[in-house]
């Protein structure tokens, strides 16, 4: 899976700064990484987006569609000059800010290369997730994206690509998923 | 003598249409100014720039300001993260509220440092203004863009290298 260059900057919204609080360690990260890089798009930018994103295409139009209900998107991605530099430890820490009841996990993907793709979850009602945030650590890159707002579990793929948000593999995220 | 004058009217009106009552690119470069005790370098002919860039690119950049620093004062260790959070938290200060941190981006490999802030559409909402402040070393540069926003949204599937896409 190809993972751009991002992470999380959780605390952007005065309710999420109540439920996901920045780990401690992120700057920690920040000062091991070769590379930081931090996105932010809050509701205002996405609307921006959103209104130039053209309906007679389709890819554009699923993702005007999904941004639609979206309140922001924040990105954060470390990239390290060695494989080593950042420990598990450091990605548990950013895993363990999302306790269950109020957050479930959708995907977790672990793979031999040292590939680990995390996917948490919040209810949204309705069958609509109220957020969520991917976690997705390679062995030289560590990446944290926050999503927040409603969005259709099904369209969470579209996203990728898109905002500095990692591409999902269509097939791993829906096998995994289920 | 008249034509010189209608010329020099026409690259003033040019720049100013691009970016009628913005104080904001000034006030910044003032802060940097301040900040770092260090004045812009005079870039000679920067107004004709402006005219042939609203001329040539009317679909891209419509218009740009540009500042250039040499010689900061207390940046002298471009990879060293707690002069990069000392200078995250004084970029932080300086968007008023008509500009949007868009990305931030650290490399110690370069020892460069990349802030894009986002400012309001157009009134077609096709283009935006987006202000790109980049550190290297003890050196800065400052620029204020109107830029297609397609060109924006495609800079953010790289965003480390978004502030290079966008400048150029």
């Amino acid at each position: 899976m190809k993972i751009a260059t991002i992470a999380l900057a959780a605390a952007m919204l005065p309710a999420w700064a109540q439920e996901i609080k920045l780990p401690v360690n992120l700057d920690a990260l920040a000062d091991k990484a070769d590379e930081a890089v931090s996105v932010t798009m809050d509701k205002s930018m996405l609307q921006l987006a959103a209104r130039f994103l053209n309906d007679r295409d389709d890819d554009e139009a699923d993702v005007r569609k999904l941004i639609a209900g979206l309140d922001g998107i924040y990105v954060r991605s470390f990239e390290f000059k060695h494989e080593g530099e950042y420990s598990m430890a450091d990605v548990e820490a950013v895993r363990s800010q999302f306790p269950s009841p109020a957050w479930g996990r959708l995907v977790g993907v672990r793979s031999k290369r040292g590939d680990n793709v995390d996917v948490y979850f919040k209810d949204g009602g309705n069958g609509q997730l109220g957020g969520i945030v991917v976690i997705a650590a390679e062995p030289r890159e560590l990446t944290i994206v926050n999503i927040i707002g409603t969005l259709d579990p099904q369209r969470l793929v579209d996203l990728g690509g898109e905002f500095g948000i990692p591409r999902f593999e269509r097939s791993r995220t829906h096998k995994e998923a289920r | 003598m008249k034509a010189r004058a209608c010329t020099a009217a026409l690259l003033i009106l040019t720049a100013g249409a691009a970016f009628g009552g913005d104080a904001e690119f000034d006030r910044i470069v003032k802060a940097i100014e301040s900040r770092y005790g260090t004045k812009p370098v005079h870039i000679p002919f920067m107004g004709v720039a402006n005219f042939v860039v609203n001329v040539a690119r009317p679909e891209g950049a419509s218009g740009f300001k540009l500042a250039v620093f040499e010689g900061l004062r207390d940046l002298n260790s471009a990879g060293d993260p707690s002069e990069w959070r000392e200078r995250d938290r004084f970029m932080d200060t300086l968007p008023g509220p008509n500009l949007h941190p868009l990305v931030r981006v650290h490399s110690r490999h370069d020892g460069e440092a990349t802030y894009i802030f986002m400012g309001p559409p157009s009134k077609s909402h096709k283009s935006t203004r987006v202000l790109i402040a980049t550190f290297e070393r003890n050196e800065a540069t400052v620029i204020e863009v109107q830029a297609n926003i397609d060109t924006l949204l495609k800079s953010l599937e790289e965003p480390a290298h978004a502030g290079r896409t966008l400048r150029e």
